[in-house]
């Protein structure tokens, strides 16, 4: 909850966009978004998967304004790390270093290295560059179970479901195997399999 | 010169007492789909005192989901809220040195959330504005926590005393009433 002078609100609006080009430069980088599988490492996989909001985001309910505020559109940024710790404050600028970025209700194909790692969270951005800067948290506590080899695979989709006061009630992981792997045959090729390693939670 | 004195007075009367009033959206008072929506927020902590307070509707959907209530001393409440889901947005003030300041309350996680479900009095609760400690390049926040004083029978009193729309529409009769179900 944020108190504001709006007097001034320009001064600050000009300092927030300043500070969010800073945050951009200062946060670690997100794991890259793959078109390729030819530039792949020896030691790298794809990551194939979804987040999904049930219901689904209605039009305007994300309030971005400013400028690049639309790259945050239906955006998730998803905490990831290789070792596992429950998060119990907001998270900090180094949380999202090595974050996914997924488009909701679209397949995300990042380049992560083979070995395990875990998603601690998520947060988007449900106003932006306006007077108030209000953000939703997703949970975490799941396991993505990468073995040394893996060139590509399928974590599954995550659904978020959520009530009207934007609390999640529930996540589900479903299975779109089949769907994903079109989308991905058509994207890569045939060449190279899809392993289905769907998320686990966390015990 | 006299006139133009008591204009600008007038004017100023009018302001204040706009500022005290609800706005947004607006309904006959004794629309029987109305619920009353009151609490109270202590801001001895804040930078300024709450002039203006406003309540969100996040359900069901709509194009004007922004409530004013109406506010005196910490009191705040709306009495023509149709069924829905709500939850506080906004409070606003100002001060002489603090200026004007707007505090805004989390889409997310918010504890004033609220369904109704049917018409009725519905006590959103008593609460205290807290600082909550900042870096030194991060924006001020605040928290509100839950205190017991005032409760809900001192307020729904307030609300009978201070705002005569509300005592002689038909909700005088449903706040004795309740009133009455409290003392029991």
């Amino acid at each position: 909850m944020i108190p504001r002078r709006l007097k001034l609100a320009r001064v600050r609006l000009a300092a927030s966009l300043l500070l969010l080009g800073a945050l951009s430069a200062c946060v670690g980088a997100a794991r890259e978004p793959v078109d390729s599988l030819s530039g792949l490492g020896g030691d790298e996989t794809v990551v194939v998967g979804r987040i999904e909001l049930v219901p689904p985001l209605r039009k305007d309910e994300q309030k971005l304004k400013g400028l690049n505020s639309g790259s945050f559109e239906n955006k998730v940024f998803l905490l990831a790390d290789e070792h596992y710790r429950v998060l119990t404050d907001e998270p900090g600028m180094g949380d999202y270093a090595g974050r996914i970025e997924a488009i909701l209700g679209k397949n995300f194909f990042v380049r992560s290295n083979s070995k395990p790692f875990f998603i601690l969270g998520g947060m988007m951005y449900l106003d932006l560059g306006g007077q108030e800067t209000n953000r939703a948290y997703f949970p975490g506590g799941l396991k993505v179970s990468l073995k040394p080899g893996d060139k590509a695979v399928y974590v599954g989709t995550v659904q978020y479901h959520r009530n009207e006061f934007f609390e999640i009630t529930k996540a589900a992981i479903v299975d779109d195997y089949d769907r994903t792997n079109a989308e991905f045959r058509k994207k890569f090729g045939t060449k190279t399999p899809l392993r289905k390693a769907l998320l686990t939670p966390v015990k | 010169m006299k006139h133009r004195i008591w204009l600008v007075l007038g004017l100023i009367t009018l302001g204040l007492l706009a500022g005290c009033a609800s706005s947004g959206p607006e309904r006959d008072i004794n629309d029987p789909t109305n619920s009353l929506v009151f609490g109270y927020v202590d801001m001895d902590d804040a930078p300024t005192s709450v002039s203006s307070a406003w309540i969100m509707q996040v359900a069901p959907p709509s194009d004007t989901p922004y409530w004013g209530l109406g506010i005196s001393k910490g009191l705040f409440y709306n009495s023509y809220l149709p069924p829905g889901s709500y939850q506080l947005s906004k409070l606003g003030g100002s001060g002489f040195f603090a200026g004007q300041h707007e505090y805004s309350f989390p889409r997310q996680g918010n504890q004033t959330a609220l369904r109704i479900s049917k018409p009725g009095i519905y006590f959103l609760g008593s609460y205290k504005y807290k600082k909550v400690k900042s870096g030194m390049f991060s924006q001020a926040k605040f928290a509100i926590e839950k205190i017991n004083k005032p409760t809900e029978a001192e307020l729904l009193k307030r609300i009978l005393d201070e705002s005569s729309d509300i005592k002689d529409s038909a909700w005088g009769n449903k706040i004795r009433a309740r009133l009455a179900q409290l003392k029991s």
